[in-house]
């Protein structure tokens, strides 16, 4: 036994040695150069071979499809290979392990902190160059029709240049039972305070309900921030700035309206808070307004009996602080393009990126199929664009969503990215339900402690 | 087998009325326990079924029913027709790999494992410690490793690449060689001075005698072709080379990440419906393999 | 015995499996411990080309996180509570699937269902039944089949894993599951072990009329010795690596809602380092193999003591 142990220990000593000496022989530098305009332009003669990946699940792949086949009558010799991944976080993972060997894609989805992630090892394109060259690039007029926000969430990693182009997007909406509002006369809230006193005006008429359920708890502190006018994150400096005296009122006062059993949260009420609000339980606790994804407007309609719906849904803007300044968080997916050997390869996929965010076809299919919102504004001029918002009502859930996304398209905010930036996400939302859910008498305290954690591990997390 | 029973009606012949009250007694408690056991073990399973024929609606709902309301059966006939899952390519590429992975992944055990057990070799024990330590440290670690190895290979998007990185489980290896050492010596001493070789008494004498262990052994494997997920998913995950679970976890899900559990369920049912067969069929295998296992002495 | 022919065949066996070992486990080994060894290190700031200092600066940065205690102490707590649970269930049910011969084909088909029903599934099924809606009312909605049976008995209902649980109720739920979840392959094995034992030892020892008790432990154990030994040396290191299990119940976030992170494991740190910071998650994971090191010495130090050839 004792030999055993000796050699075992010799054994871990060598791997050890040589863990050292390995050490000492660091990897160099296998980025690809920065893109430079080919000379003579786009090559239309030989194939170019360009990969996407994606999370377009199965109707969105259809749309895809059709869009590349309209792509290819304008560039016939450019062939995109899309490929579905999985979730967002499962396209970061499989990209973050293909650039460790050079064999990312030429382009991806993906969320501004992905990004971050991914510019980290300099492995992303910038797309100035493109966009501003006279051949290739955009005009004027096209830049001038996307949504500002959505376009602008391209340069949020701070530094001034742009790094995506928006494909389409999400927000949150609140959804609202129309039929029991219209029975009680009551009114729909536009700001905190109203929501409030709807709440405990709704509590007088079914005690045991809960009369608001928001989704995600993250885009709650978030949205909160951002339509205080306080600090969450920032690229320069300190990154972490969320801990500061608004944010913690804003929480305590939000976790004395759960207390009261005014509102629930999607993880705090163990269930699906869209699953209260269309009342598929019948036994089960109500609710009668919810605040979630307008990409999953599906999820909030009423169940049907015999064709007629258990009630009528109405949808509008979720409450405000300061009706006169709105601010909703955008959300959803935007694509990026990577360095690469070959220039004209890096030319192909953006003009296929900008051709899925300027297409008509694509952006209002996609838009039509899944309840996300459009990134340009001329497509409510295009015909069956325009029939599909106008034709809203509570069997046309996704096109009432979508109607209510595009008229506040000035209320749009984007948080800033870094490597790290969904860790302060994560760790908010975690804060959010912690300081949600708390009981007992020394609240101020354990609220403080809690934000002070969640700065730390953020902290810990980014390895700063 | 048969010895068995007439040894016991012998026994009970023998025994006087209290201890056969006991006798029964025991029996009771023991069937009473399995059956208790069983059910527990069996729940997951019941609600893989149950949860397969629900409505989406039904499935959502906060308190779960034990019971389907209305039996769904177009979540299976969603399984056959969706275009998303290709499901005769899933299970081609799954049963090729699961089955020439087990296959070859079973020589390199049984080989490895007689070379632990029965033959002596200098630093047999280091050798052996050294393969146990591997499995201490989490693998996942090595993932990325790995993929730049097979990468440099170029065996990216290819069957090799599915099987040949975990063909070697020290897990098996160690199985079979504590099972190997309850092979008595004397019988692989007296196969040497009858001059059989190594390879003859592996095939004649150890491999039925551990016939239950490489079935077990088997299984395991095979299940493990059948469920990995996340190395295939990295490395192969293209429509010619995909894998069933690989297939299953992404063809019905939504862009809002939203999956249609009660389709997946009736998916998985169906991809599980194979193996269970096959365990059936090797559960025969396994009593055969037992009854057979004649050593006396 | 050792002559120069068979150390030459025993290589010959071996070579297969040495090979393999070497390119995909030993190789990715030797990596871990170049980047544990590295401080800082990441694989994105590895491809920019960024140079990283030289020292153990990983493994520091390891010891002092805030949350390792915790990481430690749960997964020390839960690998003690279930190795030796499920190994005893296991083996009581295997002696008595053994001893049985109606039904015994059919119960134990059904005790290797478990083997053929997707993870997702178990996940799921253990979601709910311990579950608790909390709803509106003062009572919750649903407390879950498991307090339910509790209630059916006089006890009251427990909040096993929803806001506001108690950290030795989410314990209780990790353990039922986990010793759940490995069941079948011990009573697999184990089963397999008792069947190629030689039955002449039982005929004997009911010749002599032996009492059962006596038979289990100074025949059936020690004959099974060498797989319990497996199931048990194999049971700590798994149970060292625990981490898919506490997703499985608690998600991602591996806690009760609110009190996230409060079930983290060794594992659990080491999968989030992984994402952003391989040198961290490396130290992480030779600090951890430190640990089941000296644990599985340990255990093979005493089955050579006690275990019977």
């Amino acid at each position: 036994m004792k030999k055993i142990i000796s050699l075992l220990l010799a054994a871990v000593m060598l791997i050890g040695m040589m863990g050292i000496l390995a050490g000492c022989n660091q990897g160099g530098n296998k980025v690809a150069p920065d893109f430079v305009m080919p000379e003579g332009g786009l090559d239309t003669t030989n194939e170019i071979t360009i990969t996407f990946y994606h999370s377009m699940g199965k109707n969105l792949t259809a749309i895809l499809e059709t869009a590349i086949a309209d792509f290819n009558k304008i560039y016939p010799n450019i062939f995109i290979e899309h490929k579905y991944i999985g979730n967002y976080d499962a396209v970061r993972d499989q990209i973050k392990t293909e650039i460790s060997v050079g064999d990312q894609p030429n382009l991806a989805y993906c969320y501004p902190d992905h990004v971050a992630l991914y510019n980290v090892a300099g492995a992303v394109q910038t797309l100035d160059v493109l966009i501003n060259d006279p051949t290739y690039g955009f005009t004027a007029e096209q830049i001038a029709d996307f949504v500002p926000a959505y376009y602008n969430e391209g340069k949020s990693l701070g530094d001034g240049k742009m790094y995506t182009l928006p494909i389409s997007k999400s927000t949150e909406v609140l959804y609202y039972n129309k039929t029991f509002f219209e029975a009680n006369s009551l009114t729909v809230p536009t700001t905190w305070e109203e929501m409030e006193a709807v709440c405990k005006q709704i509590k007088t008429i079914d005690s045991t309900c809960i009369p608001l359920g928001y989704d995600s708890e993250a885009n709650w502190f978030i949205t909160m921030c951002e339509q205080y006018g306080s600090e969450y994150t920032s690229t320069d400096g300190e990154n972490f700035r969320f801990d500061n005296e608004t944010n913690r009122n804003f929480v305590k006062k939000f976790q004395e309206w759960y207390a009261q059993k005014l509102v629930t949260t999607g993880e705090l009420c163990g269930g699906y808070t869209s699953d209260l609000f269309k009342g598929s339980d019948k036994n089960g606790t109500r609710s009668y307004m919810c605040i979630g994804s307008t990409g999953g407007a599906t999820y909030q309609q009423p169940t049907q009996t015999n064709g007629v719906f258990e009630f009528e849904v109405g949808i509008t803007s979720i409450p405000q602080v300061n009706p006169e300044n709105p601010k909703v968080i955008s959300q959803g997916p935007s694509v990026c393009i990577f360095k690469n050997a070959d220039p004209q390869e890096v030319l192909a996929s953006w003009l296929f990126a900008k051709f899925l965010t300027t297409d008509i076809n694509f952006q209002a299919g996609f838009s039509m199929s899944n309840g996300y919102a459009p990134v340009i504004q001329s497509i409510q001029e295009n015909e069956v664009y325009a029939n599909f918002l106008s034709s809203y009502s509570t069997a046309n859930i996704q096109a009432y969503a979508v109607k209510v996304a595009v008229e506040q398209s000035n209320a749009y905010f984007v948080s800033p990215a870094f490597n790290g930036s969904s860790d302060a996400r994560e760790q908010v939302g975690l804060l959010m339900q912690r300081c949600i859910a708390l009981t007992g008498s020394d609240l101020d305290s354990a609220i403080k402690k809690a934000f002070e954690e969640a700065v730390a591990e953020c902290k810990y997390q980014a390895g700063q | 087998m048969s010895d068995f029973k007439t040894m016991h009606a012998k026994d009970l012949q023998k025994t006087s009325a209290q201890q056969r009250v006991v006798l029964v007694g025991v029996k009771v408690v023991t069937y009473l326990f399995l059956f208790t056991m069983a059910l527990i073990i069996i729940f997951p399973f019941y609600w893989m079924i149950i949860s397969s024929l629900k409505e989406m609606d039904e499935y959502r709902r906060s308190i779960p029913t034990l019971f389907p309301q209305i039996l769904d059966f177009a979540n299976y006939a969603e399984v056959f027709t969706s275009e998303n899952l290709l499901l005769g390519r899933l299970f081609y590429n799954t049963l090729l790999v699961g089955v020439v992975s087990t296959a070859l992944s079973l020589v390199i055990t049984v080989l490895s494992a007689f070379a632990f057990a029965r033959l002596e070799f200098k630093g047999k024990n280091a050798l052996f410690a050294a393969l146990l330590a591997t499995m201490m440290i989490p693998g996942e670690l090595f993932t990325i490793t790995n993929y730049q190895t097979v990468s440099t290979f170029g065996w990216k998007e290819t069957y090799t690449v599915l099987i040949v990185p975990f063909l070697v489980s020290v897990f098996y290896i160690y199985l079979l060689r504590q099972n190997f050492l309850q092979i008595p010596n004397e019988l692989y001493l007296a196969a040497k001075v009858d001059g059989t070789s190594d390879l003859k008494y592996l095939w004649k004498v150890m491999i039925p005698l551990a016939l239950p262990t490489i079935i077990s052994i088997t299984i395991l494997k095979m299940m493990g072709s059948w469920n990995s997920y996340m190395w295939p998913r990295l490395v192969a995950n293209d429509d010619a080379h995909r894998l069933i679970t690989n297939g299953l976890r992404t063809a019905f899900t939504d862009a809002e990440g939203v999956t249609d559990v009660p389709v997946q369920m009736a998916a998985v049912a169906v991809v599980s419906a194979p193996l269970f067969l096959v365990f059936i069929f090797l559960r025969k295998y396994i009593m055969k393999g037992v009854s057979r296992s004649g050593i006396k002495g | 015995m050792v002559d120069s022919k068979h150390q030459w065949k025993a290589w010959l066996y071996l070579a297969p499996a040495i090979v393999l070992l070497l390119i995909f486990t030993v190789w990715p080994i030797f990596n871990t411990v170049r980047m544990s060894l590295l401080e800082g290190y990441t694989t994105m700031k590895d491809v920019a080309g960024v140079s990283f200092n030289f020292g153990i600066g990983n493994f520091k940065n390891v010891l002092e996180y805030h949350g390792f205690i915790t990481c430690l102490k749960n997964t020390i707590l839960l690998c003690v509570l279930t190795v030796p649970i499920s190994t005893f269930l296991a083996l009581l049910i295997a002696v008595a699937l053994n001893s049985i011969k109606p039904l015994q084909r059919f119960l134990q088909t059904v005790f290797f269902l478990p083997y053929v029903t997707n993870s997702i599934a178990i996940g799921m099924v253990f979601a709910a039944m311990f579950n608790m809606i909390i709803g509106g009312g003062v009572r919750p909605d649903s407390v879950g089949i498991v307090n339910n049976v509790l209630e059916a008995f006089g006890f009251d209902y427990v909040n096993w894993m929803n806001v506001g649980s108690e950290y030795w109720a989410n314990i209780v739920v990790m353990v039922v599951y986990i010793v759940w979840n490995a069941l079948p392959f011990k009573i697999l094995i184990l089963l397999g072990g008792l069947q190629s034992v030689n039955k002449q030892y039982y005929e004997a020892a009911r010749v002599d009329s032996t009492p059962r008790w006596r038979v289990f432990t100074k025949i059936t154990i020690p004959l099974l010795s060498p797989m319990l030994a497996y199931v048990i040396i194999t049971g700590f290191i798994g149970g060292f690596k625990e981490y898919s299990s506490i997703v499985g119940i608690f998600g991602e976030k591996m806690g009760p809602v609110g009190q996230q992170y409060s079930l983290d494991t060794m594992v659990g740190f080491i999968y989030r380092a992984i994402g952003n910071n391989e040198g961290r998650a490396s130290a992480a994971a030779l600090i951890l193999f430190g640990i089941i090191f000296v644990v599985t010495m340990i255990n093979l130090y005493v089955s050579k003591k006690k275990t019977h050839y």
